[in-house]
């Protein structure tokens, strides 16, 4: 009877399509001032549903193949997984204490090694995690999921940080290959099942300057306060030049650090988005290895403004005091003057709230949106034919995980 | 199925191109190509499918691109969407469809959670300012000797590891101290439990330790110009073991510290507020048990039938001069010269002996406190 769509059901297969992201940046940054005045208001219980707002806005302007993903988690299920991780923690908080009591009775400081237990406990915590955001995605009606144990994660993450230090780190690409493969070896979309195809070969074969470079800046000033205690007494030139040579290393450090970080960040999310599988389904970034370097150089200097003009408020506020109290800048300095003032602290808790509240607003906006935007941008999608017909699997899981991510202060991805 | 046959499909409010309806039917990942109907019931179909029908009242909208209006019917498969990109088809639904944002994601009632926020606030800060003092009251004398003898022992373990742990080994000096101790622990009305020693650090202060332990610094003998003072602060360390100060703010400090960080959760930033809030009231409350412990010091000094002001001049002498507080235990103190004053307004003629004879107070002053700096 109705009148039938003469459009063909279904493109023939399709050349590698890329993800693209639509959404608009004024409303992102609308979207998390909002949220970090109401998060400030309501003393931090808002972070649930803001949490809730960014995915949601993120995920809806990402399009693969002209579908935007849709993100289904809700702010109250956030709240109920924390006071659930609650409800877990305060027994281990207590038993935790009990434990280190009777290891501190035995030996001062010798609870510090419990810390490990904490660790294990935060991996859990990052997987159950994932496992409810990636339930809560979907994309053309169908249900991402994951199954697996947190437990044996948390194993294999904790057993694979022992070895970091034992190798300065050298192991870190394998380290991620291991927990990768092993996080999408267990996540689904629908019945297709994902895998992890990057090598630590691969990410090593990219990123080894980075490690030479790091532990070069560690090591460099170690050995110039070295070379200057050995050679001082003797008074060598060479003790001069490694003297002088220190300022200009920790220069050299501060700059680069943060160049060193935003590349090594670049390159190992091209390696990661790089290896994701899901059935016939590739994914392929080609993120620059300079792509983030901007976001991070932006975000330091908003908060070298932000401290600036939290400098010059602070000033301001000393003024204030010194006029209102009758008393000399000079004395107001003196150690212990501005204790117990009143006013002054009250003016300093607005001043330091709205500092905090800023600093979150250019965090969310340059480190999430806009290295989201970098990522979704850079990355191309072949093999689709294969998600022509998917079928829908798996189970919701609960929000408990997040909630103990929170309640540990844990983030992974 | 449709009682209004005279409305032809191709009217004005329809898409003309089918292709802009996409309709995922939550099964699958099948993307349907349809064509809407809107009867008394939204209709939909693609070539050679069944129709399908979603009732109005129970269409609501859910999260799409900007351009793109993406309803779900919660009759419907969960993940079943249906996607509209044209704007004339999209506002047409829009008016018919009554209860679209019902539950919408986003509409979450930004007051309602503000509201109960802060009733959560409320309560919590409640709990901070009644409930903790009142369960540490309260669980302290349920707490076990032998229990809080362990917790002391772990703390002592921690400040002999910071400060050294040498203790005086002067003998004409141990036995002043121990002369010095035994009057005021009868008159305080403690028994041979309690451990007393004189540790030797440059840092002038006093602690009571759970279980029972008092530690003098040789920094705060070596201030002191008479065995009454001495006295006075040891009177005051026995007032926080006679109180079991230690374990209470054990548990207070536990309890505070634990729901002010439930407060503020995990602002990034809020370190410092959540440091700032607990050092605030949790110095409030040792305040009031510092005044406690001064009572009590006042009491037993005036059972010794000596002077309490000894106390109060060696307090300020410490803090007058030393101008850097944070060195030092005082600062979750009351404020000296409320002390002194306080002291001086107690100060009466010696009726009593006096508690160490001048040989012996200078061995403990000789013996204890010139050494190790």
């Amino acid at each position: 009877m109705n009148q039938m769509s003469s459009v063909p059901l279904y493109p023939p297969p399709l050349p590698p399509v890329a993800s693209s992201f639509s959404g608009d940046r004024g409303e992102f940054r609308r979207l998390v001032t909002h949220g970090a005045l109401l998060e400030l208001i309501t003393v931090g219980f808002y972070r649930f549903w803001l949490a809730t707002d960014i995915r949601r806005h993120l995920w809806s302007h990402t399009a693969l193949d002209g579908d935007a993903l849709e993100y289904t988690g809700r702010g109250k299920e956030l709240l109920m997984g924390f006071l659930f991780a609650l409800a877990i923690l305060v027994p281990i908080y207590l038993a935790y204490f009990l434990v280190g009591l009777e290891a501190e009775r035995l030996k001062a400081f010798a609870s510090v090694p419990l810390f490990v237990f904490f660790y294990v406990f935060g991996q859990f915590a990052i997987y159950r995690a994932r496992r409810y955001r990636l339930t809560r995605s979907v994309w053309r009606g169908v249900r991402f999921w994951m199954e697996g144990s947190g437990w044996a994660y948390a194993g294999r993450a904790a057993l694979w940080a022992v070895l970091m230090p034992l190798t300065l780190g050298l192991i870190l690409p394998w380290r991620e290959v291991a927990l990768e493969r092993y996080k999408m070896r267990h996540s689904h979309y629908g019945d297709l099942q994902g895998r992890f195809e990057g090598t630590g070969w691969d990410l090593f074969k990219r990123g080894w300057w980075l490690w030479l470079l790091g532990i070069a800046s560690v090591a460099a000033p170690a050995a110039i306060v070295w070379l200057a205690a050995v050679f001082a007494p003797a008074r060598l030139a060479l003790a001069r030049l490694a003297t002088m040579g220190n300022p200009i290393l920790i220069l050299a450090f501060l700059v680069g650090g943060p160049i060193l970080y935003a590349v090594f960040k670049a390159v190992e999310w091209r390696w990661w988005l790089s290896g994701i599988r899901f059935g016939d389904i590739r994914f392929e970034s080609t993120l620059s290895r300079g792509a983030l370097i901007g976001l991070y150089w932006k975000v330091i200097g908003w908060l070298l403004l932000i401290s600036a003009v939290f400098g010059g408020y602070v000033y301001l506020c000393m003024l204030l005091v010194a006029r209102a109290s009758q008393t000399p800048m000079e004395k107001l300095l003196v150690s212990g003057g501005l204790q117990g003032n009143v006013l002054f602290l009250v003016l300093m808790g607005i001043g330091y709230l709205t500092f905090i509240l800023l600093f979150n607003v250019v965090m969310r906006v340059y480190l999430m949106r806009d290295v989201w935007v970098r990522l979704v941008d850079s990355t191309r999608v072949h093999g689709f034919e294969a998600v022509a017909n998917v079928s829908v699997r798996g189970d919701l899981a609960s929000a408990v995980g997040e909630g103990l991510a929170d309640g540990l202060d844990v983030v992974g991805f | 199925m449709s009682m209004d046959h005279s409305t032809p499909l191709d009217s004005p409010a329809l898409p003309k191109a089918a292709g802009t309806v996409v309709y995922f039917d939550g099964t699958s990942s099948r993307r349907h190509l349809v064509a809407l109907a809107f009867k008394d019931r939204l209709e939909f179909d693609e070539a050679a499918g069944p129709t399908i029908a979603w009732s109005y009242d129970d269409i609501r909208r859910a999260d799409g691109p900007s351009g793109v209006l993406r309803l779900r019917s919660v009759t419907a498969p969960a993940l079943a969407r249906l996607e509209i990109r044209d704007a004339s088809a999209a506002s047409e639904l829009i008016s018919r469809c009554a209860r679209l944002d019902e539950q919408a994601p986003g509409r979450h009632g930004v007051g309602a959670i503000i509201g109960w926020s802060l009733a959560a606030a409320v309560s919590i800060v409640a709990v901070i300012l009644f409930g903790v003092p009142l369960a540490a009251d309260r669980l302290t004398p349920l707490v076990p000797q032998a229990f809080e003898r362990r917790v002391g022992e772990v703390a002592e373990k921690q400040i002999k590891a910071m400060v050294g742990g040498e203790t005086c080994g002067d003998a004409w000096g141990q036995a002043a101290f121990a002369k010095l101790v035994n009057g005021v622990r009868q008159a305080a009305g403690l028994d041979m439990s309690i451990r007393t020693a004189v540790l030797i650090s440059p840092i002038p202060n006093a602690f009571a330790l759970p279980g029972g332990t008092v530690y003098l610094f040789s920094g705060l003998l070596a201030k002191a110009e008479n065995p009454d003072e001495i006295a006075g602060v040891l009177a005051h360390e026995f007032g926080h073991l006679k109180h079991r100060d230690g374990m209470r703010n054990l548990i207070y400090n536990g309890g505070t510290s634990f729901l002010i960080g439930l407060l503020f959760g995990d602002i990034t930033g809020s370190g410092a507020l959540i440091f700032v809030s607990r050092t605030l009231v949790n110095s409030s409350y040792s305040r009031e048990a510092e005044q406690n412990a001064d009572s009590f010091a006042i009491d037993v000094i005036h059972r010794l039938g000596r002077s309490p002001k000894g106390l109060g001049e060696l307090l300020f002498r410490v803090t007058g001069k030393d101008v850097d507080k944070s060195l030092s235990i005082l600062s979750s103190h009351p404020l000296t010269e409320d002390r002194l004053a306080r002291m001086q307004a107690e100060d009466r003629l010696a009726s009593g002996p006096p508690l160490l004879t001048d040989p012996e107070w200078i061995a403990l002053k000789t013996g204890c406190a010139r050494r190790g700096w």
